[in-house]
Formats: structure tokens, sequence, C-alpha cells
């Protein structure tokens, strides 16, 4: 009997095979601009076919401008983004393109159309396809070879099962914490290679509590713990999420009853069957900055850049070279560091939720003089219900930009980005050299602690700032 | 996908761990939609000195090296096998920056630790591109790395199949064993067409699919 969940998740799509190497196939497969164009032209050059077009969904996201989505300026990203286009025409998939009123990031956009589901096989050319593990789906990027290979078997040969990783998150999270401090302490506690080969399955309390969104948060960074993907059971709130709203390809009614029944049977039975396990107290958690080049360079709100001897997993050649590319002098606090440039969005932290959080600290205050804050959704349904809920107002009010749904600021693909120098509080998931843009410095942080930063100036302790409202 | 059972080379170390995919190819270089033509994009931003790095329409025209990169040191110019620390890879899926490896004349990567070397997603794209990885134990590995830092080219055979690497030191020869999981072994020396092979299981995936449960297999089923 297989015990975990990641377990029962892989052998039922084993199509066949054994423990070395197993064809699995794949429910799911998530297409976007940027990895894609290279996977249909290997397809035209052999004259072949995808699959299953119907379990094949696509949206541009990467390269779209969160300004004027209609008029990609830049030659290369409009190439790309009528590449998919034309691609989707050709072999018949759908599309979910700008202005349909259901684009975005194409991790914001699955869970919202009910593309996932519990129990499912989820893949996509993109690394942070891990979000979709929050509904107990086992969900991981692939490689453009990979992505061919799916578009026309829909399968995927995989090696040897990977290891199960169980991290227990127990305790109330504080005020004024969010999912991404639970998140950004872990990578920090296991390093940017500790999930390496593993699929992490997030258990406990403090997960259980949480939102789909909030999971969601979670699964995303499993990769920048360097894991193939994160787990989070389903629960009710699971199946809550699943069956509200405008989701099209979500099963109801009788269907989606039979899908319960079973999707209850997916957990894990005992926490000792993982192969490894960490455990985290999540009510002595403190906002967590990152102070360095990669998500484990990682450091409470209230504590200094650390000295390059003082480094877990970098040696001290690598902590210097991170310190230098930041512009950082060890024993700074973090708090006297200013910012130049706040963004809230991506996969990570673009949801409602993440906005309704950002809206509470900037209601009533300015963002600081110097500062240019975005505030990008992460997807046109994010924007409507932003809209619903006048949240944008709220944004607008405090000096925000409001911005159209994309990867925007998150990598620099599209027209927002950083200027070399330019620092940045960014609710985006790597903190990687030149990821915002080259020369760029990013400080990864909570929705909550970035909209702290944008109307300090610097960075803040946003727990200060909701005690002065109460 | 081509062959890989030997290769005789010259080696390149770049010792830095956690080396990130938008460092061995920024990002803004994927908006190319072709498969070839990214070897002078390979550490674009470390490899030219400041605003050397070539626009992003046309990747041969960079400007000067910086020779304060390692890579750039003269010795290291016609290597094919590169040496790099641990957690190489890590970051996103783009198998661009593999192509990045591979067409700038590297046809071997080697990185020290079991499980460790090597970034998931970087790993299964390099050898599905005829790109050996190697993950050798830390001891074996600083061998090599050493080697690599002598102020002459170091030779190196890397033979897959009898699973040996041999490197000629300045200061005499060794040998060390290095294991590859037997599936992606065969699948490099015998160069298999990965799609190809699989379809020749069309017959099972047919049978999968009619087991499968309809909210899985048809989405947006209501009944
Ligand atoms: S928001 Fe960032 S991490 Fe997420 S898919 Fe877009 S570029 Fe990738």
């Amino acid at each position: 009997m297989p015990a975990t969940l990641f377990d029962k998740v892989w052998d039922r799509h084993v199509v066949t095979g054994d423990d070395q190497t197993a064809l699995l196939y794949i429910d799911r497969h998530l297409v976007h601009e940027v990895t894609s164009p290279q996977a249909f032209e290997g397809l035209r050059l052999a004259g072949r076919k995808v699959r299953r077009p119907d379990l094949t969904f696509a949206t541009p996201d990467h390269n779209v401008p969160t300004d004027n989505q209609l008029d990609i300026r830049e030659p290369m990203s409009r190439r790309q983004v009528e590449t998919l286009r034309s691609n989707c025409r050709e072999f018949g998939l759908t599309l979910y393109d700008v202005g349909s009123g259901r684009q975005g990031i194409v991790h914001v956009i699955g869970p919202e159309l009910g593309i996932t589901l519990p129990g499912l096989t989820i893949v996509c050319g993109d690394s942070h396809t891990s979000t979709h593990g929050a509904f107990g789906a086992l969900a991981f990027g692939i490689g453009t070879s990979e992505v061919e290979h799916v578009l026309a078997t829909q399968t995927l040969m995989q090696g040897a099962r990977p290891k199960s990783l169980g991290i227990e998150v127990m305790g109330r999270l504080p005020e004024g914490l969010g999912p991404k401090d639970i998140i950004l302490a872990i990578i920090r506690r296991i390093g940017t290679g500790g999930g390496t080969g593993c699929v992490i399955e997030y258990h406990g309390s403090a997960i259980s509590s949480l939102s789909m969104e909030g999971r969601m948060t979670i699964c995303n960074m499993s990769i920048e713990g360097g894991a193939r993907a994160g787990l989070i059971a389903p629960d009710e709130t699971t199946f809550e999420y699943i069956a509200t709203g405008e989701r099209p390809f979500a099963p109801r009614g009788q269907a989606l009853e039979a899908a319960i029944a079973d999707w209850k049977t997916l957990r894990t039975e005992d926490s000792s069957q993982f192969d490894e396990r960490v455990s985290i107290d999540a009510s002595r958690l403190v906002p967590q900055v990152t102070w360095g080049t990669n998500p484990g360079m990682t450091v409470d709100v209230t504590a200094r850049v650390p000295e390059p001897d003082d480094v877990p997993f970098a040696s001290k050649e690598d902590a210097r070279r991170a310190l230098d590319y930041m512009g950082l002098q060890p024993g700074t606090p973090i708090m006297d560091i200013p910012v130049d440039v706040v963004f809230i969005g991506s996969c990570t932290n673009g949801r409602i939720e993440d906005l309704r959080v950002a809206a509470r600290v900037f209601a009533g205050r300015k963002v600081a003089p110097g500062v240019r804050a975005l505030v990008v959704p992460g997807s046109e349904a994010v924007r409507a219900q932003a809209h619903a809920e006048g949240l944008d107002r709220v944004f607008e009010a405090a000096g925000a930009e409001w911005r159209l749904s994309g990867c925007s600021m998150c990598l620099a693909m599209n027209p927002d980005k950083l200027t070399p120098g330019q620092r940045a509080a960014s609710t985006s998931n790597r903190n990687f050299e030149g990821r915002q843009g080259p020369g760029g410095r990013t400080h990864l942080v909570s929705p909550a602690m970035a909209a702290a930063a944008a109307v300090t100036g610097r960075f803040a302790d946003v727990r200060q700032l909701l005690d002065q409202e109460a | 996908m081509k062959a890989f059972t030997k290769e005789r080379g010259t080696l390149a170390l770049l010792d830095w761990s956690d080396v990130n995919t938008d460092v061995i190819i920024p990002a803004r270089y994927l908006k190319r939609i072709e498969r070839t033509g990214y070897g002078p994009l390979l550490f674009a931003d470390k490899r030219y000195v400041a605003g050397g790095a070539p626009p992003v329409d046309d990747p041969v025209k960079g400007g000067a090296l910086d020779t304060a990169f390692p890579l750039n040191q003269p010795k290291y110019e016609k290597a094919s096998i590169l040496v790099v620390g641990k957690n190489f890879g890590c970051g996103s899926s783009r198998e661009h920056a593999v192509w990045a490896v591979e067409q700038a004349g590297f046809r071997v990567m080697i990185a020290p630790g079991k499980n460790e070397g090597f970034a998931d997603i970087f790993e299964g794209n390099a050898l599905n591109n005829g790109l050996l990885v190697v993950e050798l134990s830390d001891d074996d590995w600083s061998k090599v790395a050493q080697a690599a830092r002598a102020d002459a080219p170091i030779e190196a055979d890397v033979d897959l199949g009898t699973n040996v690497l041999k490197v000629f030191a300045a200061d005499g020869a060794f040998s060390v064993r290095f294991d590859l999981a037997e599936g992606p072994r065969q699948k490099l020396l015998k160069g298999l067409d990965a799609i190809g092979e699989t379809l020749q299981h069309a017959m099972a995936i047919s049978r999968y699919e009619q087991g499968a449960p309809p909210w899985a297999a048809r989405p947006g089923v209501s009944v």
C-alpha cells in the first residue's frame, strides 16, 4: 500500500515501468509563450500532432506589458506571443489570450479555471508549476524537450521516484505575517539545495489553516528549496475552492461529488512514512527579508546583514559576491536599507488575498517620496475581483501604480524592470542577480512587508505599522 | 538526440555554488524562438565587460570579454568539460540554459555531491540534450577541480562505456569512476529519440486513458 500522498498520486499515473523508470501519464499541460516555441517547432519537423489538445491550455504571461497588454512594442516579445497564438491555432489548443477576461500568469489561471484539481499530474515548461501542488496535485516544471514530449504523447518518462520530504509547520502564525514568511523561513532552514531530488509535502496546523491562496504561495516556492514539487493534502478548504466560482474545467454536480469522495483518500497515512522530515514552529516566526542573491539568504527583518563567514549553505566567497552584488555592508540593520522600487505581484503573491493584505497596509498611507510602487494582479480575474472590492482605489490613493495582469517585474522579459543598481522589495520568488533587470537588486518579502517598505521608503517591520492602526 | 559515448577534451572550472539559470542565461534572451545561437549568450552578464552583453536580437554581437570572469582565462578557451560547484542550474526550468552550455562547446559537466551537484530540472534537460552531467563525491570532485586550477590546459577523458573519468593532471594522471542511472545512460549511449521510444507504448497510453476517472480525463465534465 502506498503510504504518502505523493506515492498515491504517482502510482495512479504509472502507464508502464518499474522502480527505476516509469512512464507517467500527464493529466494537464499548461503552456506559455517562452518555453514552448521550440517544442511546437519540434512537432512540426517530425510531423507530429498534439495528442490531447483538450488537456492542454495556453496563455501569454511573461512578455505581456502591464500598461497596455494589446500593444507589445518590443519586436522580440511580440514575435514570441504571436508565435504562441499561431501555434495554438495550428495545433487546436485553448488559448486564454489578453483581453479574454481569463488571461493571467499561467499558475494563477490554472486553479481559477478549475484546470488544477487534486490527484492530477500537472506539468508546464515553468519551474513554478509546483504552485498547483497546493491542491494535492503532483505538479512540476519541465524543460522544452519534455514540453514537446508531453504535447506528442501526454506522458513523461521519469527516472527513479523522488524521495519524500515531510515539512511540518505547526503553531499559529503571528499577526502581520503571511505564508510568504513561512516559505522563506523554510528555505532559509533547508537551503536552496535542501529539497533536491525530493518532493516536499507540507502539513501541520499552520498549513491546514491556510486558504488556497496561502497554500499556493508555499507550494510555489518549493522549487526555491530545490524540490521537484510541493504538495499539500486536499481538504474541505480545497473542495470549497473548487466548488465555488466560475471554474469551467472543474467537475460539477454528481461528478464533483464522486471526485471529492476520491480526493478524500489522497493523504499521507502516517508522517513517519516520509523519507526525511523537518519541523517548523510558525508561532515563533518574524517577518522575513532576503538580503542576498538566492532565496536561502534570508534573515528576520529585525536582524542585520550577516558577515560573510556567517552565512549558512554558502562559502565565504559566495557570500561576499552576494554582498558585493547587493551593495550591502555586513552589520547594517535590515530596517536601515532604503528601497527604490516595490513590486507586489507574481505567481507567488499576485492573487486576491495578497492584494487585500497589501491594501490594508496602503490604506490611509502614501507611497514614500522617490519610491515607485507597482501592484500587478496575477490575472484578469484577480484584477476584476480587486476592482469589485475597491482595492484599486486604495492603491491609487496611496500613489501606487495599479497595473494589468502578467509576470511583470518578476523577471525582466517585459518593460517592467529594474535599472542597474536599483533596489527592490519584491513579493516574487527569486532574488537572483539580474532577475528583475540587469544590475537590479532584489529583496524578497511578503505582500504586507512590501507595502510597508513602499510607505516607509525602507524595509520596515509591518507588525509595527499594523500596531499603529490598532 | 545525438549519442554520447566518449569525450576527450580540456577542463574548465567555475568554482561557484548555486549558479542559477538566470546567471547561466538571463531571461531577456529567452525571447528568442530558435533552438540554436545560444552559445555566445552563456553567462552573458558575467563574461562580457559591463555593457558588452550581446543585444537580444543579435547574439553574436557581444563586446569584449571580462578577464575577471573565471571561464575567460585563455587556458580554458577550448574546454569541453565544465567543472562547476554544487546545485548548478537551480532556478527556472529553461532548457535554454542547457542549450547555452552545450552550444558554447561543452559536452560534459562535473559537479560535487551525489544528488546535490545539479538541480533536478537542469539535470533532466541536460540528459535530454546529450550533455553528460556527472556528480562526483566531494573528494573526487576536489581532485578534478584542483587539476583544472593548473596554469596550462588540462586534458581529460570521459568514457560513458566504462564510467571512468581520467584526468591528465599536471602532477600525474588519475582516474575516478562515476555513476549515472542506467536509464539515462543507455539513452545517451544510443542517442535515442525519446518521443519515438514512448510512442512504442501507444497502446498502453490509450488503455490508461480509458481507465482514468472522468474528472481527470475530461475537464469540465458535469455528470
Ligand atoms: S510570475 Fe515570475 S515566477 Fe511566476 S511564472 Fe511569471 S516569471 Fe515565472
